[in-house]
Formats: structure tokens, C-alpha cells, sequence
């Protein structure tokens, strides 16, 4: 029999039997579910020193540096653009005025001001590479950071170690993005997806708990009886996907028979002034509910601000339908992150958890220093500026510097695979620990000599 | 003494027959024209059209007349003198010649802008997306994406700037040399060396008064690769060579200019020079591309099994497609498995034609069928019934984008008469070059040609041929409305010539509502967006028609369904394969880009020949499919096809279609899906829309039908879908719901045995096996026993089982 909890080290062999398999995942009732067994497989990989945690939010469309947080006020109108710098709570730093809230915490996180990337400028590119640090080419899918995290440190109770909130980024122009899911890793790995959106005010995740009529007993009836009316097939047994299948079923009883997963998910539970201060939106209530995720067992969160970019307003201000107007940052978008970045920071704080969890706000690209003939920004991936704060990361500081009209870094570029990297040195993750895909392929978990951004920490 | 000697002579044979190769030089004729060109040689071992050998570094050159020619030490020939010779390859007592024309060298030769100087600036990188072929350029400096655009880079590079980028008295002042070559700051970094090629024909071509592009020059007709297939043991090495061919009748060696890509990098990669390395076992494309023509070449890398040919010439063929795959399986060494059974041939034969279970009556009446024919029979019947047509016509919907949640549909009554035109076509089975040009060129009242509907989905022309290209040619050319295709041929010329074929489609509202009129216009045209008018209507690559001709629609209809044209059946017949094999001969299904190519070209041509043949008949491709052993095998692997997933050497099991899924459930519950609008008992295949909400069809991977996508589709098991079936409210309901199969059961007073029976039967088309059959009794009676159970308890642990059954791999699957 499988010991997970036997004190010497445990080897787990290639030619595990499906009755092993299936014993394993027996033990989800204690917490330990089939992704355990690859984080034991792969112990070493993180340090045990940290249990730290992360959250991501895409701020999809991609925020205009200029707008936001590198404003150049002595440029030219056509550059500048039309919003004016604050002061913020720290001297010497200035963000947009869109951001009231945000200027008040800029104690505790960090801009980095000189992202860019030479891939193609289109939003694909950089959710795949800001996501996974790498770019997708023809072949073998990479995984999201959160799903490499889930991979090697494994669940922390019946909850999934990696949720998205409320849903993946759909299509943004072509085929569904990239580099939202585990990739090679597998399926069993991939996030779970939400899939409702934590504003509405009946919020409750589609079939996360069984109905009243079905009782603890029917429960684990019907999870024997699946194991016992079908015999073992030797073209189900070699198919991918068909195992796939058998694993997503023992993670959902591991969800269906724990109270805990409920409770989790409820955001009723969340006093009313709190759910206010985050803003009653979409954004703002998926930062809370990430937040009360990674207090009670997820290890990483994925708040995607935006779904789409088309017909509907977002960052992606090109000044003309079905884009958004570059008025959307005063009215409407900016208000919106204003709250609830805001918020979650301060949240986090009080609650002793910011030191622990690791919050990276960021959008896939820049945007045209010049204002273009429809009032608006169009695609930039030369440079932008992303925020870090928390898991270790030394809050008020602006690191990398652009030139006059935030076009391109002069000082201390930042590449995407740095910004994985960086997290991954906040969570622990040794980053010459190497991944092996299917057909014995390796991956470090970032190409080697990537490097983490070690000004965040110091 | 005669017997010993055959023995011993046996192994010889059979180790000669594996040399059985040609030994060939590469390419066979060469021209030089221009003391600076030169021809990589390579000398390769052929076997059956695969280069099985580099002797590249074996081979010793001799040249017949050294005065007009020579090779160097790394087997490149140079000219030496106008004349005509042959240059020999040697190895051992083998030997292979070339021709070599040597013409006139002219030393006053000019580099040509567009063929010298272009390839040489996307080598540097310099008009990279990422560089300065961005579409906004890169620090006021922009040239068109990979060269595609002479004059427009050639302006630049000669007026901009104030004329510092090229300095005709100072070549090696100019920028254009001076900023990659590191003389000044560049963002870029240094990237060009100062003893190469690249630098030293930009150079030259500045002391040449630089000259500009013109009308004259040779125009790039072809690129053609060496060798075309190769077939290799893994860490083999193959150099490629690539050769282009001009206008003028020169070819030359572009090899150093090219871009080269690998399909599949687990099977073999390719370095910047062309030579390859293979990786592992299994099949791949080399692409090359070089000044916006692309080509490939194969690569076949075999299994290390020890499977025997007999295995293969051993192996069931019923019919033309089963030579074409075998050859395939016989070439990688992947054994092929066994025929399936009956029942699992019953089963997989209905869901994949028509999407519903067979009925127990219909299962038991083909397993007791003892005639021969009985498989060719059944695909017959099932081929001929009305839920093929239901099945269909869903698939066809997809493709043709029926669902009311596109906003341009105007009404119900629109959408009803768009999907009646796609079933009645279904139904008549009439020809996919027919249906295509029905829909091309449909034209009068929406509600009474529903065709016409495809016209108001698309509002815009570039969706219109976006959604065309894709749709009947599985090829995406949306890159192409900006810029030329970067890594295909299409150009934006191209898109915007098949565009405005497109573009005189005009719309009027009807008198009824929801009705709209399509009709051909005689005026208006899309622009170019840089040359700010229109092109030539034109397909994307025929000749263009004329710009007043009537008729625009007709004329794309007659080019897209010619049977020149190489994309049209391929699309089809891809996406039918696909449907009844699992995996298409290209993947992703709709992505026929020349560079990426399919896993079995005999094959589809064999498939496209027949289909063609056959006047487009998708039914009896259908039929050709499912009546060959290739689609009969069983699911279940073998020693030797284990990690086969692209070449048939079985069937490969997935998961139900969303739909199929979900009115399996109903059928095998006996509790219909009721649809929002729509009449008791219909099927979610029968369904002409997917604006019905349904968050099982959802979560299951139900197309949204936004877009021609094959991405729209989902069949990966997910969280989600388990969480559905063990949480949601329809199995749930299904197995709850008043009247349904449990509660007929309970009325019968049938056994539990019998219903367990009906239960396997209706859902897995198979008896329980003794030992299920117990698993279940056991736990209908548990310690109570069935008998001391009251009705409710009963009913709650009949249930269970059910959804057990429903919630295994072996119903949600086909295998």
C-alpha cells in the first residue's frame, strides 16, 4: 500500500498499477487527492521553509503606462495624454489620478515600469508569456505559473490548489489564448474555473456541491459503484483523456464531501462594508473571493479582469468600437481596480497574510506613447509597467526607468519570463528545478538564466 | 553444399535489399550566372523517394572540366569560366554527376534590391515583427514585415532619415550598415558582422549607386527544397539545401536566406543553417520560407519494433484506404491491432454516424445477423436514416455558424429557413461542391433561401472571406488583411483581391419580419488598405477576373469547387475524417496551411481523388471511411502501437460530443431533455440552434458557433463536466424524474437481473460480465436485502447505479 504519510522518503515508480491509483485517490478524503503524488514525486522543488501564496490579476486589454502608473507629464499633449499625476503615500512616487485609492497604498507595492516583449504585439502573446514565461510555438502547451505551483506543492485540503476567477480569457482575436491552463502537465492540473460571476448576487459556483437529495451515504455509493460496474478496458486504460475523466471524478467527490469547500466559496459570509470597499463589480468581488480562497487552503488565484476585449470595456483603449475610449480609465475601468486593488492590499494586510501571499496586478502590453487619430492607444508591447506587492516583495519602490515618452526602458528591462521567475522566488520554487513533459522532454520551470527581479526583495 | 550456401546467403540478401538505396547528387542541374553564386551539393542515399543517407562528408567532387568550375571543401560549387561540365560524386565505386552551366559572368552584375538585398535584411532580423517590420516599426525607422514590400522599403531605407541610411560616396557610412554592425548605438544590438555575406552584398549594392527596384527584375517564381522527404533513425543528420527559381530562368541556392520551422520538435528540429537533427521516433514537416514562398520537406522517423512485414501484408484491407495506411504503419514499424467485435462495431458505428446508442432490439438483431456483409449492410441503413441527417445537419450548423445569438440573425423564421437549407441538403445528400456554391452565391428573400442567411451573418466583407476561407478551404488568411501572411504565401494583396469578390453582396430589408433581402450589387468595391483602392477580384491564388464583370460570387463558387483547386475537398474531407477516425489527417482540422501538412499525404490524396471522383458525395466518403478496416479496428492497442496517435494503427477512443452525451442520457433514462421552445422528446442534435440554454451542452464543449473554429469545439474531460454529472441537475433530475426507466422498472416487477441487463445494454451495448453483474446486485440489496427495501429506497439505489453506469468512461466514450 501507498503511505504518503510515512516518514522516509517515498518513491513513487513509473509503473504504478490503476489499483494503486485508485487507492491514492481513496485518500482524497484526508486532503490528499492525485496531485499529491506528483508533488511528492517532485519534493525538493520548493522549499519547505515557505508556505507562501499568489495571486494574479490580468488586467486584460492591456493598461496604457501612460495613463497609469509612468505618467510623463512634460510630454506633449499628443503623448502625455489626458490624465494628470497624484501624489501617492510615498514621496517621489506619482501614479494617474484615476487611481485615488491606490495612491494611498503605494507603501506597499512595487511598479515595475520597463516590461516589455519582441513577440508578436497582439494580446495572446503576452497573457501566454506574462503567464507562463514563455512564448507557445508549435508543439508542447506551457503551464500557467499557478499550475506549475499546484504541481509541485500539490493541494493544501480538498480545495484546488489553483482557481480561476470568474472564467478564462476567451478568444482575444484567433484561437483561444494560451498559457491559461497546465499544458503538458495535464489536465488533473489545469485551474479550477469559477465559471460565475462572484457580483451576482445569487453567486454560487455550478455544481460544486451535491443536491440535498443526495446524501454522504449516496455519495460514496455511487463512487464505489463507478469503480465496480465497468471492467477494466485496455483502450480506456492507455487513453489520455479517458484517465483524465476518472481523475476529474475523484476531485469532485474530494469537493462534494468537504463542508469546508462550501464554506469557501460563500461569499455571503463576507461582512457587507468589506464587500463594498472591494466595489460591487465583477473585479472587485472576484479580488475578495480570491482572497478568501488563499485563506482557506488555495494556494494560487487567477482574477481575469476581463474576459474579452471586443464590444465590451476594458484596458484595450484603441478609441474606436468595438474597442473601449481612453475615457474609460476615468469612468469606468480605472475606478473599478481602483477599489478593489486598493482594497485587497489593505485586506490582505490586516489580516496578516500580505507577507505571505504575493499579489501581481498586470496587463499583457503597453500601449502607443501617441495618442492615435481616435483618441485612444493602440498596442505597445515595447514597454509597460506592472505592480508587485507582498510575498516578500519591498513595497513603495519603482524599479527600471523609461525614456521621455515611456516607449521604451533605458534602465533595468524586464522581460515577461522575469516576472514568472520572480514569483517563483517568492513562492519557493528553485527555478532550475526541471519539468519533464510527455515524451521525456524537460523544462526548467524558466529557461535557464532567467533571473528573478531581485530589486522587488530587497 | 547448395542448401548451406542459400542459408548462409539469406541473411546476405536480406541485409543487401535494406541498400536496395540510390545514390543521387542534389540538385541535378545547376546554373551560375555571377562570379558571387554558388550551389550547396549534397549527395544523399534515396530509397523510395525518402533520403535515408547524408554522404555529404563521405563523398569526394571531381569536376570533368575545372576551367568552369570548381567545388570546394565543403562540397559548395563555384563557377570559374563560362562553359558547360559535370561535376562527379564519388563514394567507394559509386558515383552520380550534376550538370553545371556556367554563363557569361558578368562583372558588372548588379545586386538586385528586391532578390539580393531583402533576403539579406531578413537574415540580420532587421524587418522582423519585432523589430523594425512592426507594425508601427521601431524608433521612426518601419520596413514591411519580412521584405514583402520593395518599394516601399527601398524608400525608406533611401529617403528617410535625410539620406544618412544609405551614403553612396561612403558605403560604409551609410546606417544601414553602420547602426547593425554596432559603428553607432543601435536598440537592436549588433547583429551583423562585418566580414559577411550580407554585409558585403549591402555594401556592394550602395557602391552600386544603390539601385532602386524596378519592373525588371527577375520575379521569384518557385523555392523548391532538398530532399523533399527524408526517413532517418533518431540523432541522424540531414542537411537541406533550398534552391530558388527566378523569372529569368536562373535558379540559385537560398539555403542561407531561408527561415526554416519543424512541425513537431519532439520528432526533429532544424537550425538556422537547414541541417536537421532527428529527435524521436514518429512524423514531422520541415517548413521553409523564404521571400514569402514556403515549402517543406517530411520526415519520417521509424519505430525501433521488431514487427514483422508479414504483420502488414497479413493485416485486413477492405478497401483503398486501408493500402494507404498500412503503407504508412509499415513504414514507422507501428503494428496495426485486430479487427473490433460486432458489439463494439454496433455501437461505435451509430454514434459516430448519427450520435444516438443503438436500441437493445437494434443491437441484438445485428449480433444475431449471420451474414457476411452484416457491417456494410448496417452502414448502409445508417447512413440512409433520418438521425444521420439530424447529426449532420448539427455538424454542418457548426460550420455554418446557424445560432440566433449572432445579432445580425434577425429572426427566428431567418435562422429556421438557414438551418432547413442545411438539413434538406443533408437529406438529398446532394454534392459539397453544390451545397458550396448554393451558399456562395444564394441571393432573393432570406426566408425563402435560407442560404442567403450565410450573407447576413457576415456584415463585413473580411468576415464574409475570413469565414469562407476557413469554412471551405481550412485556411485562415485573416493575418493577410494587414500584412502578408508572415509565415504563409497569402499576401494582402492576395486577401484583398479574394475579398472583393465578396464585397458587392448587398442587403435590403424585406416585408416580412426578419427578412432580408441578398442581392449582388454593381458598383462598390473593398479598399487596399495601403494602395487605398481596390483590387482585381481575384481568388486567392487564380487569376483575377475583370473589375466590372457580373458575377463576382459565381466566379469564387466556380474557382473554390474546381477541381484545380487544391483546398476544397481536402477541407471536407478532413473535417468527415476527422468525425470517424478521431484525429484528423491535419490538426488542428481546419488549419490546411501549406506548412502543415498531413500525417499520411497518399492517403489524402487517394480520399481526395475519390472524392472528387465521386462528384463531392460526402455520404459515400462516409461510407468509403467507415467501411475499411482502418475504421474497424479495435480500440484496444497492441504490442508496438501503444504511443500511436496520429496514423490509425487503431481506433482512437474520445469522448462523446456534448450532444450525443446528453441525449444518450435521455434515451437510457427514458427522460426526455425538455428545450425551451422547442416540442417534448426533441434531441439536442435536432436542435437548429445553440441559443438554448443548456449548461450540461455548455460545460461539455457545445460550439458557441462566433466563429469557424474548430477551437469552438471541446471533448477534453474536465472538473466541470464531473462536477455536472456528480452534482448538476440533469443526470440527476433524469434519474429522479416520475415515469422514467427506474420507475417502469419498479411498476414490472422485473428482476433485478433483467434490469441490470437493459441497463448494460442500453448504454454500453455489451452483457454484464458475471462479475458486474454482482458489483451492482450487491449493492442494490446491500445487508438489508432488496426484498426487506421499500419502493423510495429501492428507487434511490437504482439510481445510483444508473448514474454509475452513465458516469463511466465507457458510455462517455466512443472506442
Amino acid at each position: 500500500m501507498l503511505r504518503i504519510d510515512a516518514e522516509k522518503t517515498v518513491h513513487f515508480c513509473d509503473g504504478m498499477s490503476r489499483r494503486d491509483l485508485l487507492h491514492a485517490g481513496a485518500l482524497s478524503l484526508l486532503g490528499f487527492g492525485l496531485p499529491q503524488l506528483a508533488a511528492a514525486k517532485e519534493a525538493g522543488a520548493v522549499k519547505n521553509d515557505t508556505d507562501r501564496n499568489c495571486i494574479f490579476l490580468f488586467l486584460v486589454g492591456g493598461p496604457s503606462q501612460l495613463d497609469t502608473f509612468d505618467m510623463k507629464p512634460d510630454a506633449p499633449a499628443e503623448i502625455r495624454g489626458p490624465y494628470k499625476p497624484i501624489k501617492t503615500n510615498v514621496p517621489g512616487i506619482q501614479i494617474s489620478e484615476i487611481f485615488p485609492n491606490v495612491a494611498k497604498v503605494a507603501d506597499k507595492f512595487a511598479i515595475v515600469r520597463t516590461l516589455h516583449h519582441s513577440a508578436a504585439g497582439v494580446h495572446d502573446t503576452g497573457h501566454q508569456m506574462m503567464q507562463t514565461g514563455r512564448l507557445f510555438l508549435n508543439g508542447l502547451e506551457q503551464p500557467h505559473a499557478g499550475c506549475v505551483y499546484g504541481y509541485l506543492k500539490g493541494t493544501r485540503n480538498n480545495l484546488p490548489a489553483h482557481v480561476m476567477i470568474p472564467k478564462p480569457i476567451g478568444p482575444t482575436g484567433g484561437n483561444m489564448p494560451h498559457g491559461q491552463n497546465a499544458g503538458f502537465l495535464g489536465k488533473q492540473y489545469d485551474p479550477f474555473i469559477v465559471n460565475a460571476d462572484p457580483s451576482d448576487p445569487n453567486f454560487e459556483v455550478p455544481d460544486l456541491l451535491p443536491p440535498d437529495y443526495i446524501s454522504a451515504v449516496r455519495l460514496d455509493r455511487r463512487r464505489s459503484l463507478r469503480a465496480a460496474v465497468e471492467q477494466s478496458m485496455a483502450a480506456l486504460e492507455t487513453s489520455e483523456n479517458a484517465q483524465l475523466l476518472d481523475s476529474a471524478f475523484e476531485n469532485a467527490y474530494s469537493l462534494a464531501s468537504s463542508p469546508e469547500a462550501r464554506e469557501a466559496f460563500d461569499l455571503s459570509k463576507e461582512p457587507d462594508a468589506l464587500r463594498d470597499r472591494y466595489g460591487r463589480n465583477k473585479f472587485g468581488q472576484s479580488c475578495l473571493l480570491a482572497r478568501r480562497l488563499i485563506e482557506r487552503g488555495v494556494r494560487f488565484s487567477t482574477v481575469n479582469m476581463f474576459e474579452t476585449v471586443f464590444n465590451e470595456i476594458t484596458w484595450d483603449i484603441h478609441g474606436s468600437a468595438p474597442f473601449s475610449p481612453i475615457e474609460c480609465y476615468q469612468n469606468l475601468v480605472g475606478p473599478m481596480f481602483d477599489k478593489g486593488y486598493s482594497a485587497l492590499l489593505t485586506d490582505l494586510e490586516e489580516r496578516g497574510m500580505l507577507e505571505n501571499t504575493m499579489v501581481v496586478a498586470m496587463g499583457e502590453f503597453g500601449r502607443t506613447p501617441k495618442i492615435n487619430p481616435a483618441g485612444g492607444r493602440d498596442h505597445w508591447p515595447q514597454c509597460w509597467s506592472i505592480l508587485f506587492a507582498g510575498g516578500g516583495v519591498q513595497g513603495g519602490q519603482i524599479v527600471g526607468a523609461t525614456d521621455e515618452i515611456a516607449s521604451e526602458p533605458v534602465d533595468r528591462p524586464v522581460t515577461p519570463a522575469e516576472v514568472v521567475a520572480s514569483v517563483y522566488h517568492s513562492l519557493g520554487v528553485d527555478l532550475e528545478h526541471v519539468l519533464t513533459a510527455p515524451g521525456g522532454r524537460i523544462f526548467p520551470v524558466v529557461d535557464f538564466g532567467v533571473k528573478p527581479i531581485m530589486e522587488l526583495f530587497s | 553444399m547448395r542448401l548451406y550456401n542459400c542459408l548462409l546467403l539469406a541473411p546476405l540478401l536480406a541485409a543487401v535489399s535494406s541498400f536496395s538505396a540510390d545514390f543521387h547528387i542534389m540538385p541535378e542541374t545547376i546554373t551560375l550566372r555571377h562570379q558571387n553564386d554558388y550551389q550547396q551539393l549534397l549527395t544523399v542515399e534515396m530509397d523510395e523517394g525518402r533520403a535515408v543517407d547524408d554522404l555529404t562528408r563521405d563523398v569526394t567532387y571531381i569536376v570533368a572540366d575545372p576551367g568552369v568550375a570548381r567545388v570546394d571543401e565543403h562540397g559548395v560549387a563555384h563557377p570559374v569560366a563560362p562553359g558547360e561540365t559535370r561535376i562527379e560524386a564519388r563514394v567507394g565505386d559509386r558515383t552520380v554527376s550534376a550538370r553545371v552551366v556556367v554563363e557569361s559572368l558578368d562583372p558588372d552584375r548588379l545586386w538586385s534590391f528586391a532578390n539580393d538585398v531583402q533576403p539579406a535584411l531578413t537574415k540580420i532580423g532587421c524587418n522582423a515583427g519585432a523589430c523594425h517590420g512592426a507594425a508601427a516599426g521601431k524608433n521612426g525607422f518601419k520596413l514591411s514585415l519580412r521584405g514583402y514590400d520593395h518599394q516601399h522599403d527601398y524608400n525608406v531605407l533611401t529617403r528617410q532619415a535625410k539620406g544618412r541610411r544609405v551614403l553612396i560616396a561612403e558605403p560604409d557610412a551609410s546606417l544601414m550598415l553602420q547602426k547593425p554592425s554596432g559603428g553607432v548605438p543601435h536598440g537592436g544590438g549588433r547583429l551583423l558582422r562585418r566580414d559577411s555575406l550580407e554585409y558585403k552584398i549591402i555594401r556592394e549594392w550602395i557602391a552600386q549607386q544603390a539601385p532602386a527596384p524596378s519592373e525588371n527584375d527577375p520575379e521569384l517564381t518557385a523555392i523548391e527544397v532538398f530532399p523533399k522527404a527524408i526517413r532517418r533513425n533518431v540523432d541522424a543528420q540531414q542537411q537541406l539545401i533550398v534552391t530558388a527559381s527566378f523569372s529569368d530562368g536562373v535558379s540559385k541556392d537560398v539555403t542561407r536566406w531561408c527561415k526554416f520551422g519543424t512541425t513537431n520538435d519532439g520528432v526533429a528540429v532544424i537550425a538556422d543553417d537547414g541541417l536537421a537533427t532527428i529527435k524521436r521516433p514518429g512524423g514531422a514537416a520541415l517548413t521553409v520560407w523564404y521571400a514569402g514562398k514556403v515549402t517543406f520537406a517530411s520526415v519520417e522517423v521509424p519505430f525501433e519494433s521488431e514487427v514483422s512485414d508479414a504483420v502488414f501484408a497479413q493485416a485486413e484491407r477492405f478497401n483503398y484506404i486501408d493500402d494507404k495506411v498500412l503503407d504508412r504503419l509499415k513504414a514507422l514499424r507501428i503494428a496495426p491491432s485486430k479487427l473490433c467485435t460486432d458489439a463494439e462495431f454496433v455501437r461505435r458505428a451509430y454514434l459516430d454516424s448519427t450520435g444516438v446508442l443503438p436500441s437493445e432490439r437494434q443491437a441484438v438483431a445485428f449480433l444475431m445477423d449471420g451474414a457476411p456483409d452484416k457491417r456494410a449492410r448496417l452502414i448502409d441503413s445508417l447512413l440512409g436514416g433520418d438521425e444521420y441527417v439530424d447529426y449532420w445537419s448539427y455538424h454542418w450548423s457548426d460550420l455554418m455558424l446557424a445560432s440566433s445569438t449572432n445579432p445580425s440573425l434577425g429572426s427566428r423564421e431567418a435562422l429556421l429557413a438557414y438551418y432547413r437549407f442545411i438539413r434538406e441538403s443533408v437529406k438529398a445528400n446532394i454534392g459539397w461542391d453544390e451545397f458550396t456554391r448554393r451558399v456562395l452565391t444564394a441571393q432573393g428573400s432570406t426566408l425563402e433561401n435560407g442560404a442567403a442567411n450565410y450573407f447576413v451573418l457576415h456584415k463585413e466583407t473580411t468576415d464574409l472571406v475570413e469565414t469562407t476561407s476557413k469554412a471551405f478551404m481550412g485556411l485562415s488568411i485573416t493575418c493577410a488583411r494587414c500584412h502578408n501572411h508572415p509565415m504563409e504565401k497569402w499576401t494582402q494583396d492576395d486577401y484583398y483581391g479574394m475579398a472583393n469578390l465578396l464585397a458587392r453582396v448587398r442587403l435590403k430589408n424585406g416585408d416580412r419580419s426578419g427578412e432580408t433581402f441578398v442581392y449582388s450589387g454593381d458598383s462598390g468595391d473593398i479598399l487596399h488598405p495601403v494602395y487605398g483602392k481596390p483590387m482585381k477580384p481575384k481568388p486567392l491564388d487564380a487569376r483575377p477576373m475583370p473589375m466590372n464583370a457580373p458575377d463576382r460570387r459565381a466566379y469564387l463558387a466556380e474557382w473554390l469547387t474546381s477541381k484545380e483547386n487544391p483546398y476544397f475537398a481536402r477541407a471536407i474531407i478532413n473535417r468527415v475524417w476527422k468525425n470517424y477516425m478521431g484525429v484528423g489527417l491535419v490538426e488542428e482540422v481546419d488549419d490546411l496551411r501549406q506548412t502543415n501538412p498531413p500525417t499520411n499525404e497518399a492517403l489524402f490524396a487517394a480520399l481526395e481523388e475519390e472524392f472528387v471522383a465521386n462528384g463531392y458525395d460526402v455520404k459515400q466518403l462516409m461510407r468509403d471511411i467507415m467501411n475499411s478496416a482502418a475504421y474497424q479496428r479495435s480500440s484496444e492497442p497492441r504490442l508496438g502501437n501503444e504511443s500511436d496517435q496520429r496514423n490509425y494503427s487503431r481506433y482512437f477512443p474520445r469522448r462523446l460530443p456534448a450532444e450525443v452525451i446528453l441525449d444518450g442520457y435521455s434515451e437510457v433514462t427514458r427522460a426526455p431533455t425538455k428545450f425551451s421552445g422547442y416540442p417534448d422528446g426533441w434531441r439536442a442534435l435536432q436542435l437548429p440552434d445553440t441559443n438554448v440554454a443548456s449548461s450540461f451542452l455548455t460545460v461539455f464543449g457545445r460550439p458557441e458557433r462566433k466563429m469557424t473554429c474548430s477551437c469552438e469545439r471541446n471533448a477534453e474531460p474536465t472538473l466541470s463536466q464531473a462536477l455536472n454529472i456528480s452534482n448538476g441537475d440533469t443526470l440527476n433530475e433524469k434519474l429522479r424524474r416520475d415515469g422514467n426507466v427506474i420507475d417502469r422498472f419498479l411498476d414490472s416487477g422485473d428482476s433485478l437481473e433483467q434490469y441490470v441487463f437493459d441497463l448494460y445494454m442500453a448504454a454500453l451495448t455489451r452483457t454484464p460480465s458475471q462479475e458486474e453483474e454482482k458489483g451492482v446486485l450487491d449493492a442494490c440489496n446491500g445487508e438489508e436485502g432488496w426484498s426487506a427495501l421499500d419502493r423510495d429506497e429501492r428507487r434511490r439505489r437504482l439510481e445510483d447505479v444508473t448514474w454509475a453506469v452513465l458516469s463511466g468512461k465507457e458510455f462517455l466514450f466512443n472506442h
